[in-house]
């Protein structure tokens, strides 16, 4: 037999075996019996809150909230609108594309 | 599904020990961690859920050390294959008992034994580096790099069980009669 063809049956072979395997409580059980460790989801929110003051007294030490604020009011309402609106369509766009594998309707 | 939506659930577990992401990963890779132990056991069904559920067990505990080089269904056939040759190894004690009364014991038993009898008669005729490699490449379509690293021998090797193992089977399947 050429080494061609033995591939094409035993791939024939090993695709007519094989099957999927329903999960019949097997994740739970796994679950069950994974070793307890420490919640560490706080570590998220405690950046998070760090971060975010860090930003909001270095922002108002330097004077950039009071100035961004302040040049605000001058900006037109709609480039400030459409400002407001581009962050969430530009955002779910590249997620989408980055993404577009596990979306694909083809 | 894609590898960065693994890598995403990896790093939730890594980090934040979420049971829930890792769950996620557990019912993604369930079934072929299952069949891999189901064929090599030669259907086993019991042996092989004990296998997987060691083997994601250990990859919850070490998933910190999982470095994102080869995808994690790889590192995860790695410690499989780890778990199966542990537990080969700690069976070889007890093999005072007949294995081919164990073997039909099993086979008898369990749920996929009629439709796996061919493969695992086919199986039987390999070694346990050959079982390992044909069953990889074959039916759980991983490359031959990935093989060598699962295996943890150099690529040749890897190859080399491939290519042994394809060689006992074809001549085994042309004497069964079984034809494309």
């Amino acid at each position: 037999m050429k080494t061609n063809e033995t591939d094409i049956i035993l791939k024939k072979f090993f695709s007519d075996q094989k099957q999927e395997i329903t999960d019949n409580g097997f994740s739970r059980r796994v679950a069950q019996r994974l070793p307890e460790q420490k919640d560490r989801t706080w570590i998220v929110w405690a950046f998070a809150i760090v971060g975010m003051t860090i930003s909001l007294l270095l922002g108002i030490s330097s004077g950039l909230l009071q100035n961004l604020m302040a040049n605000m009011i001058h900006i037109p309402i709609n480039y400030l609108i459409s400002g407001v609106f581009c962050f969430p369509l530009v955002g779910t766009a590249c997620y989408y594309f980055f993404q577009r594998k596990q979306y694909s309707l083809i | 599904m894609s590898n960065a939506e693994d890598i995403r659930w990896v790093t939730q577990v890594a980090l934040l020990g979420d049971k829930k992401a890792f769950d996620k990963l557990t019912c993604k890779y369930q079934s072929s961690i299952r069949r891999f132990f189901l064929n090599l056991t030669m259907g086993d069904s019991q042996l092989s859920d004990d296998l997987a559920q060691e083997t994601f067990i250990k990859a919850y505990l070490n998933i910190s050390t999982f470095k994102g080089i080869s995808g994690f269904s790889t590192w995860l056939y790695r410690i499989a294959y780890n778990v199966f040759y542990d537990s080969t190894r700690a069976r070889k004690h007890y093999d005072d008992i007949d294995n081919d009364i164990i073997d039909y014991q099993h086979q008898t038993f369990n749920e996929f034994s009629s439709e796996k009898m061919d493969i695992h008669k086919a199986l039987k005729i390999l070694r346990k580096e050959e079982q390992t490699a044909v069953l990889l490449f074959y039916m759980e379509d991983k490359t031959h790099k990935d093989i060598a690293r699962i295996m943890n021998c150099p690529l040749g090797t890897a190859k080399t069980y491939i290519l042994k193992g394809k060689e006992k089977l074809s001549v085994y399947l042309k004497q069964a009669g079984y034809e494309n």
